[in-house]
């Protein structure tokens, strides 16, 4: 039996709860023994709970206890983050009262037999709202701007009147990216930051160039492009004019990283440099301030200026340049994906904004960013923008008539 | 940026299932009194585990639900536990002052729904006609 007196609360008898149902036509027959009286709480708690809908992997990783966050900020939704995934909370109201029982037993836990037993049941709050989560990509870009305000120009140029001293850690970007830690860490290898004495820093330009230009010297001295590099040996050599984190950083960020024998090579200091990104980088070099470019012109420049044995193609500089194959000189010009707006429609727009009309393989390098599981590169076309076909070639253009 | 941490608090393990009852509409008193300590109805289960409500002279049946995302019950942490975690976490001073945290109470699995019509309990019908 329920306990006889509870404070505030006017208990029920077997004969209250048998007189109703006999009111409403009920067989006790039919129903279990057990009876759950159902109360208000003495203290109702109506606006100190929030209800949050739970995603599987959200679930799993409050239950293993790691660490789940919700980061907002006036200007921008707040979004709710584990380790590795962002999502956006959404408030969802409901016309239905959702009663809140901290104890409650179903069905299938209760007696068919036996005598009457007569529990109450707190309800502790009636709630009418919940929040929902919903995956979402990362907004990242403000990372590339917070670092650009104040790029590393190597160690003499620190302090001087160039300097903002606007430089951020680790945990100063997780309270202003919203994102989670991954995502953040491999935003800042997407935009090349390099941690410099606690401080996540993008090189200037002409520095890295500087940086860089140093370490092919020494590989084609030394002959590393085909032995491997030496870490250990290149940062000691370079020791006296570059810092030891900015030179790892330029090798590593130049290195192949999809080779399998990196792996095994990584704890011997030794690396291989990615001809690929060794000429991407000359190309960036060549074309970022100069505008239109003829493009057999660039092309001559372009591949004097890397190094002996490295070979140029268009495929490195794949969202990095694009070129117009219709004027007369045929010309290239600097047009960077990592500069272009993240939310999707934007994009599109400023796409068909630099360019009325794209092949295929012209806008995927543009847009391939964007694709997720569900929608890929095909996918996103067919939604944002109109195909036609133009000397048997497919074309996108922008859907809006112009 | 403020930053809240959700997290159940022993670290994880263990954490309590609580349950909701899902009315259409409103539940009001005749009377605007405060709804506290006051019954609501009687809860059964058939022994099909089919759950009837009784609420004044309403009869609902209802159906037992496992919710397909689960929902998480949070409540804010109390001042005296937010001065206690930005003690510890002096290090990062200048963002403790922005810390605040939510914890999970209780995670709600099932939940048992009334959205058909309430029938109508007739109490007094006329002995004699």
């Amino acid at each position: 039996m329920a306990s006889e007196k509870r404070n505030g609360y006017k208990n029920r008898t077997l004969p209250d709860i048998q007189c109703v149902l006999e009111l409403a036509k009920l067989e006790s027959k039919d129903l279990k023994p057990c009876v759950q009286c159902l109360f208000f709480s003495g203290q109702l708690e109506n606006d100190s709970f929030k209800l949050l809908e739970l995603d599987e992997p959200v679930l799993q990783a409050l239950q293993s206890g790691k660490k789940v966050e919700i980061r907002g900020d006036p200007s921008e939704n707040a979004v709710l983050v584990t380790d590795s995934a962002t999502y956006e909370l959404k408030e969802a109201e409901t016309s239905n009262s959702m009663l809140m029982l901290p104890k409650l037993t179903f069905g299938p836990d209760l007696h068919g037999d036996g005598n009457t037993e007569i529990i109450n049941r707190e309800v502790t709050a009636v709630v009418h709202n919940y929040y929902e989560l919903r995956p979402i990509k990362p907004k990242l870009k403000k990372l590339r701007a917070l670092l650009m305000e104040n790029p590393y120009r190597g160690k003499e140029c620190e302090g001087d009147e160039q300097d903002t001293y606007q430089n951020h850690t680790f945990a100063e970007l997780q309270s202003t990216v919203q994102a989670s830690d991954q995502e953040i860490k491999a935003g800042l290898a997407k935009i090349n930051a390099c941690e410099i004495q606690g401080f996540w820093r993008l090189l200037d330009l002409e520095y890295s160039a500087t940086v860089l230009y140093h370490i092919v010297q020494l590989c084609e001295e030394r002959n590393w492009f085909i032995e491997g590099l030496n870490m250990e040996e290149c940062c000691e050599v370079l020791s006296e004019l570059f810092p030891r984190e900015v030179v790892e950083h330029m090798v590593r960020s130049h290195s192949k990283h999809d080779d399998s024998c990196m792996e095994t090579d990584n704890s011997s200091n030794i690396f291989y440099l990615s001809e690929d990104k060794i000429c991407k980088h000359f190309a960036e070099m060549c074309l970022r301030h100069s505008g239109k470019f003829n493009l057999s012109d660039f092309l001559k420049a372009w591949q004097e200026s890397v190094p002996h044995d490295m070979k140029t193609s268009f495929s490195q500089i794949q969202g990095m340049a694009l070129i117009d194959r219709d004027s007369n000189p045929e010309v290239i010009w600097y047009y960077n994906v990592d500069d272009l707006p993240e939310d999707i429609n934007e994009r599109f727009e400023v796409l068909f904004d630099e360019k009325k009309r794209w092949s295929l393989e012209e806008i995927t390098p543009y847009v391939r960013d964007l694709t997720d599981d569900k929608t890929d590169v095909g996918a996103l076309l067919t939604k944002f923008a109109r195909a036609s076909t133009q000397n048997g070639i497919k074309m996108f253009s922008s859907r809006k008539t112009s | 940026m403020v930053q809240i941490i959700v997290q159940i608090p022993t670290e994880g393990k263990e954490c309590k299932e609580w349950a909701i009852v899902e009315l259409q509409g409103d539940l009001e008193t005749r009377h605007p009194v405060p709804l506290n300590h006051n019954f609501i109805g009687d809860l059964h289960f058939t022994h099909q585990d089919a759950p009837v409500l009784i609420i004044g002279h309403h009869i609902l049946q209802g159906k037992v639900i496992s919710l397909e995302k689960p929902l998480a019950v949070l409540t804010k942490c109390s001042e005296a536990n937010d001065s206690i975690i930005s003690a510890e976490d002096t290090s990062s001073l200048s963002h403790a002052a922005h810390r605040s945290s939510y914890q999970v109470k209780a995670i709600i699995k099932r939940k048992i729904l009334f959205k058909t019509r309430p029938k109508p309990i007739i109490a007094h019908v006329p002995k004699k006609l």
